[in-house]
């Protein structure tokens, strides 16, 4: 079943359109990754799937229904936001008592056992928390919640190494015992590939490409070799990125069927891209070719002048 | 309706909703005590006549409805991004809300009531002081400063909600608008007080009007405050 | 850990495969759960099971009901025979085009082989 429909999904702020005809499907009981560098697009698109924002246009469904003030619909999700505010009177544990009223499915050993984990201390004031503690709040509410559909953005800032690594085993063995939907925004890929089952790249407001994380393993490939092969071999396919040292190249391409074994024909060699690579790749080309799109039309222009 | 959680969320913390304006308002009052004290000791019998006069514009009182003016305020600015955060509706943080904008009105309101009604009859604590019997609160029967306190802090907290949402909304171009607004109002007054007999003697009028029309005022202002912060509470994003 | 270099289901069924190759798992052995992969490697259950689905399909493992996972009968050998027959495209070519890059010739390689078994 899907958990998350949506359909040109546009959200427009006077100034910038933070989303901009977003078109995605997330099937439900899955963890899904919400790719994008800072300013994407991915918190708006959360807060519109929450129903804290409205839309300017699009269609969505959640969990069946819009969410838009939708009790049924809210009581079933959580959404863990990064720059959540707390009132300034508030200490962890009051956060912590009202999430425990507010889901239906709380479990509180399990809330004391996080807490204890990440060494939270619950009777300080809120404000005065780091940057990791506040992250550990949200873990906990996030996790203890077990809500049917659960969000995540940048869960693990500031956390060290060992709290994150806790935090990938909690998710995991969590979302193991208790299937759900977890979407998960983060722009620090490498450590959270492997765990994701489907992933939707946002950059500038759209959906640069949405897959199954297994489907991406042939999404690119970087080739290298003699400059003069590499470019041979790339002509009239689809280029994502180039780079040459002296006489050698190194490229990444988008490859079709066959392409692999051209490849190690033409002599070159093959290599794996990662999901953070193939990420950082294709929000550099779009980032170039919006500049491109620009440039042509500022050319244009003043060729009409 | 989750009004239960709303309740929760703005009452979890006991001590910043109930303990520190009662904290606040004994110390103002044994403040008031003292200066009584001293007057009483060191002035005669005519300072005694002319400190329980002068008191009754005492804003001594403030100290507990001062913290009440910034809950309408902490509502919206504070609270309601929690909410939504916590899944809840917007209908939901309204009713939740307004039910605890009443509470809090009662709340405080009986405990004025009860204080005046002990101040009126020990004689300002026996030493003629006004704390709970001043004008903000009503000098006429117990009944009417537990109506006129009720209504002034619940009007007093639904404006507050009601300018933040404002200001959420439109931001600081709204804020601009409101002074303006409000400035154009009172400019004219003013104006009319220093320029004007006429104005005087019908300012004079309106002033020495029946406490019923007052607590109608009282009210109207409830009710736009209140309507404001409704209608655009429904329409309110996070930020 | 993993290959990264193949797609991570993928790199999930040979783990086991070299498990029951090295003898790690007997035949007729459990292997891991789907769960105790995901939670060991630290990835998704998802993927785990595919991978393991994988071995299911190729016969390796077999999936009772309720219990779990087990190697079957015949499997070691049967990865064995595999193995063997991609060695060949795997290693030997490599190998070859390396040695013909640096000019050795098929003797000489033979002789550098022998001299590395008997070492």
């Amino acid at each position: 079943m899907t958990a998350i429909h949506t359909r040109g999904l546009t959200k427009r702020y006077p100034e910038v359109a933070a989303l901009d005809g977003v078109t995605v499907r997330l099937d439900e009981n899955r963890i899904h990754g919400l790719l994008g560098r800072n300013g994407a697009g991915k918190t708006t698109l959360m807060q519109l799937l929450t129903g804290q924002v409205f839309a300017t246009s699009g269609e969505m469904q959640v969990l069946g229904g819009t969410p838009v003030e939708n009790v049924e619909v809210l009581s079933q999700t959580v959404f863990i936001q990064e720059s959540q505010k707390y009132p300034d009177t508030f200490r962890a544990v009051d956060v912590l008592r009202i999430a425990a009223g507010a889901y239906p499915n709380w479990d509180q050993a399990y809330a004391d056992r996080l807490v204890e984990q990440y060494r939270l201390p619950t009777k300080r004031l809120i404000k005065k928390l780091s940057r990791g503690q506040l992250s550990a709040i949200g873990i906990v509410i996030g996790l203890a919640s077990r809500a049917p559909l659960t969000f995540f953005d940048e869960p693990y800032l500031g956390l060290d190494a060992v709290a994150r690594q806790m935090f990938f085993d909690d998710l995991l063995a969590d979302y193991t015992a208790h299937p759900r939907t977890i979407v998960l925004s983060t722009h620090h890929i490498d450590e959270v590939a492997n765990l994701l089952e489907h992933v939707v790249i946002l950059d500038q407001g759209k959906v640069l490409l949405e897959a199954d994380t297994d489907d991406l393993h042939d999404a690119a490939i970087t080739v290298s070799g003699k400059a003069t092969a590499v470019d041979a071999f790339l002509s009239g396919r689809e280029v994502l990125d180039r780079k040459a040292l002296g006489t050698l190249a190194t490229a990444t391409f988008t490859p079709r069927d066959g392409d692999e074994l051209a490849a190690r024909e033409a002599g070159l060699d093959l290599s794996p891209v990662s999901l953070q690579a193939l990420f950082v790749h294709l929000t550099t080309a779009n980032a170039a070719s919006a500049a491109e799109a620009t440039d042509i039309r500022r050319a244009s222009d003043r060729a009409i002048v | 309706m989750r009004i239960r959680n709303v309740v929760q969320l703005h009452t979890v913390n006991k001590l910043q909703a109930f303990g520190w304006p009662l904290i606040i308002m004994s110390l103002s009052l044994t403040l008031v005590l003292v200066i009584g004290a001293l007057i009483v000791n060191v002035g005669g019998a005519g300072a005694r006549e002319g400190m329980n006069q002068g008191m009754q514009y005492s804003g001594a009182i403030f100290a507990l409805l001062g913290p009440l003016i910034g809950f309408g305020f902490t509502a919206m600015g504070q609270y309601f991004p929690l909410a939504l955060g916590f899944g809840l509706t917007r209908r939901e943080f309204a009713a939740g809300t307004l039910l605890v904008f009443l509470g809090n009105a009662l709340f405080y309101a009986v405990i004025v009531t009860i204080g005046k009604v002990i101040e009126v009859a020990t004689g300002g604590f026996g030493l003629s002081v006004r704390f709970f019997d001043v004008v903000y609160t009503g000098l006429g029967e117990w009944w009417q400063t537990l109506i006129q306190t009720f209504l002034l802090i619940f009007m007093v907290m639904l404006v507050g909600a009601a300018i933040t949402t404002a200001f959420h909304r439109w931001g600081q171009s709204f804020l601009w608008i409101f002074w303006i607004a409000l400035a154009l109002l009172i400019l004219p007054v003013v104006a009319g007080f220093l320029l004007s007999e006429d104005f005087r003697a019908f300012a004079g009028q309106v002033g020495a009007m029946g406490w019923v029309p007052w607590m109608g005022v009282i009210l109207g202002f409830a009710v736009v405050g209140g309507g404001t912060w409704l209608a655009l509470v429904r329409r309110a994003q996070a930020r | 850990m993993l290959d990264e270099s193949k797609p991570l289901f993928q790199a999930v069924a040979e783990q086991i495969e070299d498990g029951i190759l090295d003898g790690t798992y007997a035949e007729d052995d459990p292997v891991p759960s789907t769960n105790q992969l995901a939670a060991f490697l630290r990835i998704n259950p998802a993927t785990a099971g595919k991978g393991l689905g994988l071995l299911v399909d190729a016969e390796v493992l077999i999936k009772r009901r309720g219990i779990g996972m087990f190697v079957a009968p015949g499997a070691r050998e049967a990865l064995r025979h595999r193995r063997k027959f991609a060695f060949e495209d795997q290693y030997i070519a490599p190998l070859l085009r390396e040695a013909a890059q640096l000019g050795i010739t098929p003797e000489e390689l033979a002789g550098m082989i022998t001299k590395e078994v008997v070492r």
